[in-house]
């Protein structure tokens, strides 16, 4: 198992007026940002970031748009002062919210251009986006995923096309002579992601033999990965550990009180990403019509919840450290516990290669952040590299 | 359940009342709901054909149909497999929209055009919203701008059975598809809007919160000829509303065709 250190690089001093609201993201007006503070938070993030390549862990960056909870606004941004301020570490991009994005050559050329700056260590998330993410954007809700896959196929013909250009003439995208420069290093592409939370993105995934990545609920995890792995063997491969990744918060401590103290502040930020307004939960297209189906019996006072393991709801906007670990959304504790909770985590998924390391989540001191990211870089990260396909899913 | 009509290779699910003048009716976003009273109103005096948009009702979404131009060029395949003539061309909201589409490109078979409260034009400044943003707020707030009483337009979902609640998923869907972005217009309608030819009659809630009686001024100016009334106690559906006092205003129209 692989780590990579994330954090949304939030703007944590505007939650509570958030939380009043009822709303951290589209409608929450940015008279309540401080530029000066976020400024100076960003800086201490990056510091945050960088620190991972002293201690070993590779890195992840990912974008959100119009909110209190995510400043990155753009990963290509984030990561190319990551690279200049890592040597080692590989930089992984989760992702570029590529329905929502008009020009995806533009996309190619910013992830060619990182792949060139850094050496070869870009690893390249193509994500779906969220909900609350198409209005910052105002793209189309409706036939997002066929507007995904086109930007998707016409990303990966620009960055492994050498011989170009070559001209597209799509149902969303229409381009006379694409022909980046530079080109990556990593050919034909750098290595692709995908994120979802469902069985249909895990055979979408396999089809491409992508990485697949979910986030935050194991008994969501679990169906995806398999659907994965099932789709895999009928294509003729075998899907090892290394197309799956999770991603967790993780709280480490030299006491077990201090691990799970660190990841009571860092789980603030499940706890308020939620928080938004009702309108843009949902937009129209976005969801299928099953889902739909679902929400509308529900009513509209239903609130949607993860489950434990033994079943029991559990709502990410008031859930405790135990409920959260519970779901296995954080993982927490000394070196020791983290090592063992994960390792069981890794046998119950059968067998996941990537942990995104959710290691800071606005609140959490600078101090103890960095002590968080060594100590896991230290002390877990090597443990976890000799984990692999779990015994019970090898002999299967 | 309608008749389904296969027109353009696009099967459509029509809903169909009444005898006398054809009248076809294009319904609004929030789709056609045949068991309200408005269709058998509307039935007394014309015969009614109201098709289920594609992506709507029973009527299927092509991956090819994306447009609301699309959509014009549709229905007016439809009026000639239906063999329509000095019929009436009525929309809603959204339908308004594309009966206005339809009638800058092609009025022959048509002999007056009836719009409800339409979308589609773009009259205010960049910073001007001509309609209000109905999905940027929450669906009661949508209820009380669309509707006089939003008590009469409420649905219970977590009552009606999965197939209709797959036909309310489906149409949210698909008005997304024609009109996510420009935002329920198309910012070129209003200057097609004069090659309008047939008596154009525009008929407004007097509550509706979506779009101001002002908003519909403005189309009355750019179609030679239009007039307007206004119907009292509705909003942004005046036909679902004040199912009487709609019926009575399009007979009132349609009688001096």
């Amino acid at each position: 198992m692989r780590t990579w250190y994330f954090s949304e690089m939030a703007y944590h001093p505007a939650w509570d007026k958030g939380l009043a609201r009822g709303s951290l993201r589209v409608n929450f007006p940015n008279e309540n940002v401080d530029p000066r503070e976020a400024g100076t938070l960003l800086n201490r993030y990056l510091d945050e970031f960088a620190l991972c390549d002293e201690v070993g862990l590779d890195i992840m960056v990912n974008e959100h748009h119009s909110t209190a909870t995510c400043m990155t606004v753009s990963v290509p941004m984030a990561l190319a002062v990551i690279a200049r301020e890592t040597k080692k570490a590989r930089l992984l991009s989760l992702g570029n919210p590529i329905a929502n994005r008009p020009d995806p050559v533009r996309v190619a050329e910013e992830m060619a251009w990182l792949d060139c700056l850094s050496g070869g260590r870009v690893e390249m998330g193509l994500v779906k986006g969220a909900p609350y993410e198409i209005a910052p954007a105002n793209s189309n809700p409706g036939r997002l995923m066929r507007r995904y896959w086109e930007a998707h196929d016409l990303i990966l013909k620009a960055l492994s096309t050498t011989t170009g250009p070559f001209s597209w003439e799509g149902e969303f995208f229409q381009y006379r002579a694409v022909n980046i420069w530079p080109r990556p290093i990593q050919q034909p592409t750098p290595p692709v992601w995908m994120t979802g939370m469902s069985v249909d993105t895990g055979i979408a995934a396999a089809e491409k033999g992508h990485v697949v990545g979910t986030l935050l609920s194991g008994g969501l995890a679990k169906p995806m990965y398999d659907a994965y792995r099932k789709r895999a063997r009928e294509l003729g491969w075998e899907a090892g550990p290394d197309r799956m990744a999770y991603a967790a918060i993780v709280g480490v401590g030299h006491t077990r009180e201090e691990g799970l103290r660190r990841a009571d502040i860092i789980a603030d930020y499940v706890r308020t990403a939620p928080v938004v307004a009702e309108p843009f939960t949902n937009p129209p297209g976005y969801n299928s019509i099953g889902a739909n189906v679902a929400m509308l019996r529900a009513g509209p006072r239903a609130h949607r919840m993860v489950t434990d393991r033994n079943g029991v709801p559990i709502d990410h906007r008031t859930a405790t450290v135990q409920q959260f670990m519970d779901t296995d959304t954080v993982f927490a504790g000394t070196p020791d516990d983290v090592f063992e909770q994960l390792k069981a985590f890794n046998a119950r998924m059968g067998g996941v290669g990537h942990l995104l390391f959710f290691g800071q989540g606005g609140h959490l001191s600078h101090q103890d952040a960095k002590e968080n990211i060594r100590l896991f870089g230290t002390e877990i990260a090597p443990r976890l590299r000799e984990l692999g396909v779990p015994e019970q899913a090898a002999a299967e | 359940m309608g008749r389904h009509v296969v027109v353009a290779g696009v099967n459509l699910e029509i809903e169909e009342a009444g005898q006398g003048r054809p009248l076809l009716f294009l319904h609004p976003g929030e789709g056609l709901q045949p068991t309200h009273p408005w269709l058998n109103r509307l039935g007394q005096h014309h015969r009614v054909i109201a098709p289920h948009h594609p992506g709507w009702g029973g009527s299927a979404l092509p991956d090819w149909i994306g447009t609301v131009d699309d959509l014009a060029y549709l229905y007016l395949d439809l009026a000639a497999e239906l063999g329509l003539e000095e019929a009436v061309l009525a929309g809603s909201s959204f339908g308004g929209w594309i009966a206005a589409e339809i009638a800058v490109r092609n009025t022959s078979r048509f002999a007056g055009l009836l719009l409800a409260d339409p979308l589609g034009i773009k009259v205010g400044g960049v910073l001007d919203r001509d309609i209000a943003d109905m999905h940027a707020i929450p669906r009661a707030a949508f209820m009380r701008l669309a509707w006089a009483d939003p008590a009469k337009g409420e649905i219970d979902t977590t009552k009606l059975p999965d197939t209709e609640l797959a036909g309310i998923a489906r149409g949210r869907e698909a008005l997304a598809v024609f009109g996510w972005k420009p935002y329920m217009h198309n910012p070129r309608l209003k200057r097609w809007l004069h090659r309008i030819d047939i008596p154009t009659h525009l008929i407004w809630g007097e509550q509706d919160g979506i779009v101001s009686m002002t908003y519909g001024e403005a189309w009355k100016a750019e179609i030679p000829g239009a007039r307007m009334e206004t119907i009292p106690a509705a909003g942004h559906f005046p036909h679902w509303e004040q199912p009487d006092a709609f019926a009575a205003r399009v007979r009132a129209f349609t009688e001096l065709l």
